[in-house]
């Protein structure tokens, strides 16, 4: 059986699992008497094609084309379709990542094949390969295989197999075969834009040293500008109790309580909040909690070191203009 | 939204891992154990048994009083007494008659409130060890997953499909999306409890309802560790009168554990016409009664909880069997209207279920036909015989208390019977009156020490739920909230939830409802009782729900 791995790179850098998966193959290799080649495609990737060499395998296939220097779902599989009615290998194995996933059924689909996604092992049955996945989330797994001929293809789990277990090649270095790929601009539809940064986390408000909390006694989304110039004038967070954020009036990482964010701020302003018990286990280890409602009977009044009964309206504007005052 | 689904099959398939559930599948895999050890054919095995739950863990989502007769459980683990966590037998009972200042114990406790040889118990953590016992007979359960949507086969069902995961409030796809599996089975148990959501749509749609509708009651419980010596393990006391009017059906329990924790609540039939009234106030009043203040007086509320039960009994028991599946415990009505049990007769409607599969798997047909043998089991059981008596017994309330004790000892002297037989019942919404323009009464507000509000209560019931899910209450049209429901019924949902779902926000120069499902203790209290029947309880995402431990 011929085995073939398609290792997975971004921007000339490995997704370090498709290390996991190439060992996962020599494993398959070894109990099945087959051979494993590994595949890199891209643009540019000589050097990676290399590293792929040093490793336990028949070849190396090096699939570059100027149309594959940003991944398309399109551009991989029209090419890998082309790699594939060449090589004839009868395993196609991925490591299971966000791209793979992307692609890989799709390109099981154009060749007609089916696909067996995100395993974390396998068996072999007197020559039949079954794979194991996961279902009901972990708590069982269920063995799968595959119906019709080859080429099969399957995924493995991150973590399901290790890296550190790939076997060097006995005698140095695998050969090198760059393929070539017939792929025009029309047949890819995507257009690829910048890749994402790493959306930086908005707020952290458990390391919030102020926070300004707004609840229900805010009343519409449209007052929420003056709880936030509160904030501003401060230097605080702004930060709500659930109802808020369950009305989408804040997003949900700025909730505090049981179902939201738990705080322990050096001071807390509450603004027309209750003071519900739910709310209360978030904040209650606040050094000193400043507590404005219009209800004396409101709970909030029971854990507040101060107190105001009144209304936040009239309350808001005048303290964020005082604060404003304190700082010229 | 079209989604591919993963299929996996099973011979039985059980939704819900309660009493009924669980004793359907431990009686069935000893059945099966005993089965292959005699080397009979054809070979089945205890891993083809799926149960289906959707809380965090097995007894999650369990909640009584509870009294425990055992002869159920004696008969599916004969070892109970020396394995099972039964928490004390019980060594006094009384019924108490409460006025507001005083109380009265009837000198002779009337038989339905006498508990000699029951058991006080914690019905979570003889679920829990029940749940332990069938995961050790090779029994597949899978916690977090609930039945979802019936497959419909023939006339009857072949499986059902489990929750999807990771959907976002609009309905589309998180990131941790997973459609739900499509479970095929020879077998399904519907064994959801009261009010099952699938249970509720397969009656409805294959007519199998019985010539009563399904009358239901709602309890409300707390939990409490009390000052030494306040209560002896094993009293038990049931009340009736204050605060209950005479006009409703409803009684309060007290039972006491073990080291100094006591069980209370309130039970109310969900049949009333003040559509203000607040079965979750009406429990805090009636924990201010000087007897019952005393007991908890410097003690700590350790959890609270709500559940609806059935009461319709014999005359509302659908029809238990169709092709491909079973009806079992409160989901098919067995419980005991009068004496308000209904642990020992789901448990033994399980076994009797699983009897039923049983033989089914043997000859490989689970028509209708076949599991129709499940009725003549009930029929020949103590179920029967002891539905029997009782079947005109909760009709017979309908009128209120004064009719319903005049009801109760005629039924009494001629075997269940009485002077009308059978006593038809209506769906308890339907005695609503209107509210003619009558304001509302404030709302009630706990000391927070003896009594609380809803939200604080709420909170001891552990409920947690993924907030970025669709809602699970869906209200066909909220148009008739804002409206119609404002002027005839003042939002009876506002009053009947214990656990401040549903609430009416100001919506410019009107109202509007808003649904704060997180709070949901999965109690069905508002499918059954909303007057328009407008409201659909759905499972959530699995997992979510209150956190009964020790309930």
């Amino acid at each position: 059986m011929k085995i073939l791995v398609i290792a997975e790179q971004r921007q000339g850098k490995w997704n370090t699992t498709s290390f996991e998966t190439l060992a996962a193959a020599q494993q398959i290799a070894k109990d099945t008497s087959s051979t494993v080649s590994a595949l890199v495609i891209g643009k540019g990737l000589a050097g990676l094609a290399g590293e792929l060499a040093a490793k336990s395998v028949a070849e190396v296939l090096l699939v570059e084309h100027d149309l594959l220097e940003a991944y398309t779902p399109d551009g991989y599989c029209v090419a890998l379709s082309q790699v594939i009615a060449g090589a004839k290998p009868d395993l196609v194995l991925f490591p299971h990542t966000y791209q793979v996933r992307d692609f890989a059924p799709k390109l099981a689909a154009m060749l007609g094949k089916g696909m067996i996604g995100d395993c974390i092992g396998y068996r072999n049955e007197g020559g039949k390969l079954i794979f194991m996945r996961q279902m009901f989330q972990g708590k069982t797994a269920a063995d799968v295989t595959f119906q019709g001929g080859a080429p099969w293809f399957a995924s493995f789990q991150a973590g399901a197999f290790r890296a550190d277990l790939v076997v060097a090649h006995p005698s140095g270095n695998a050969p090198v075969n760059s393929v070539k790929v017939e792929l025009k601009a029309e047949q890819i539809r995507t257009k690829p834009l910048d890749l994402f940064k790493e959306a930086k986390s908005a707020v952290d408000l458990t390391q919030a040293p102020l926070i300004v909390a707004i609840g229900r006694g805010i009343k519409a989304p449209e007052n929420i500008p003056q709880a936030e110039a509160v904030a501003k004038a401060m230097g605080a967070e702004i930060a709500a109790s659930r109802p808020i954020c369950d009305e989408g009036w804040l997003p949900m990482e700025r909730q505090i309580g049981s179902s939201g964010q738990t705080v322990a701020p050096k001071l807390y302003l509450a603004l027309g909040i209750s003071g519900a018990i739910q709310h209360v286990v978030g904040m209650k280890g606040a050094r000193t909690i400043v507590a404005i409602n219009k209800d004396q009977n409101a709970p909030i009044f029971e854990i507040a070191d101060y107190g105001v009964v009144g209304d936040i309206f009239e309350i808001m504007p005048a303290l964020t203009e005082e604060l404003q005052k304190t700082k010229q | 939204m079209s989604v591919q689904r993963e299929q996996l099959e099973a011979d039985v398939l059980i939704v819900g891992a309660g009493p009924a559930g669980l004793a359907c599948a431990l009686h069935l895999a000893n059945l099966i154990q005993k089965h292959n050890a005699g080397g009979k054919k054809p070979e089945l095995s205890t891993e083809n048994i799926y149960v289906l739950e959707k809380g965090r863990e097995v007894g999650a989502h369990q909640l009584s009083g509870a009294i425990m007769n055992p002869k159920a459980l004696a008969e599916l683990a004969p070892d109970f007494e020396k394995t099972a966590p039964l928490d004390t037998p019980v060594t006094d009972s009384a019924a108490l008659f409460f006025t507001e200042k005083s109380s009265f114990r009837f000198p002779i406790t009337p038989p339905p409130f006498q508990n000699k040889g029951n058991y006080v118990v914690s019905l979570n953590k003889i679920v829990k060890w029940l749940g332990e016992k069938v995961e050790a007979a090779g029994v597949n359960v899978f916690k977090e997953f609930g039945g979802a949507q019936l497959i419909y086969e023939r006339d009857g069902i072949g499986g059902v499909i489990t929750e999807d995961k990771g959907v976002d409030k609009n309905g589309k796809p998180r990131d941790n999306y997973q459609p739900g599996y499509e479970l095929r089975a020879k077998v399904t148990v519907l064994a959801e409890g009261t009010r099952g959501s699938l249970t509720k749509e397969l009656v409805a749609k294959k007519k199998l309802d019985n010539i009563n509708p399904q009358s239901y009651g709602i309890g409300i419980k707390e939990l409490w560790d009390v000052q030494p010596g306040k209560i002896q393990p094993g009293y038990v006391a049931h009340t009736l009168g204050w605060p209950v009017p005479s006009s409703m059906y409803g009684g309060g329990w007290i039972y006491g554990f073990s080291n100094n924790r006591v069980s209370i609540g309130l039970v109310i039939a969900l049949e009333y016409a003040d559509t203000r009234f607040d079965p979750h106030a009406a429990f805090q009043t009636w924990k201010t009664h000087p007897f019952v203040k005393n007991i908890l007086e410097d003690g700590k509320l350790v959890r609270y909880g709500a559940k609806s039960l059935p009461y319709g009994g014999w005359y509302a028991m659908p029809r238990n069997y169709f092709d491909g599946g079973l009806i079992v415990g409160d989901s098919g009505s067995f419980l005991d209207s009068q004496k308000l049990k209904g642990i020992h007769l789901a448990i033994k409607s399980g076994m009797l279920a699983a009897e039923t599969i049983f033989e089914a798997l043997k000859v490989g047909d689970a028509s209708a036909k076949t599991l129709s043998s499940f009725q003549t089991k009930i029929e020949q059981s103590y179920i029967k015989k002891e539905l029997w008596k009782v079947r005109n017994f909760h009709q017979g309330f309908a009128h209120g208390q004064l009719a319903g004790f005049f009801n109760t000892a005629l039924q009494q002297i001629t075997g269940g019977r009485g002077l009308v037989d059978p006593m038809r019942a209506h769906a308890g919404h339907e005695a609503y009156e209107k509210i003619d323009g009558k304001s509302a009464p404030p709302r009630f507000v706990g000391d927070g020490k003896l009594t609380f509000d809803r939200l604080t209560d709420v909170y001891h019931s552990g409920t947690r739920h993924e907030e970025d899910q669709p809602c699970h209450l869906h209200v066909v049209d909220l148009n008739v909230c804002a409206t119609k429901c404002v002027e005839e019924y003042g939002n009876p949902c506002q009053y009947f939830c214990p656990a401040a779902v549903y609430e009416m926000v100001k919506d410019g120069a009107g109202q509007k409802l808003k649904i704060n499902a997180a709070n949901c203790v999965h109690c069905k209290t508002c499918d059954i009782a909303d007057p328009y029947q407008i409201i659909t309880w759905v499972v959530p995402e699995g997992g979510g729900g209150p956190s009964y431990e020790g309930m």
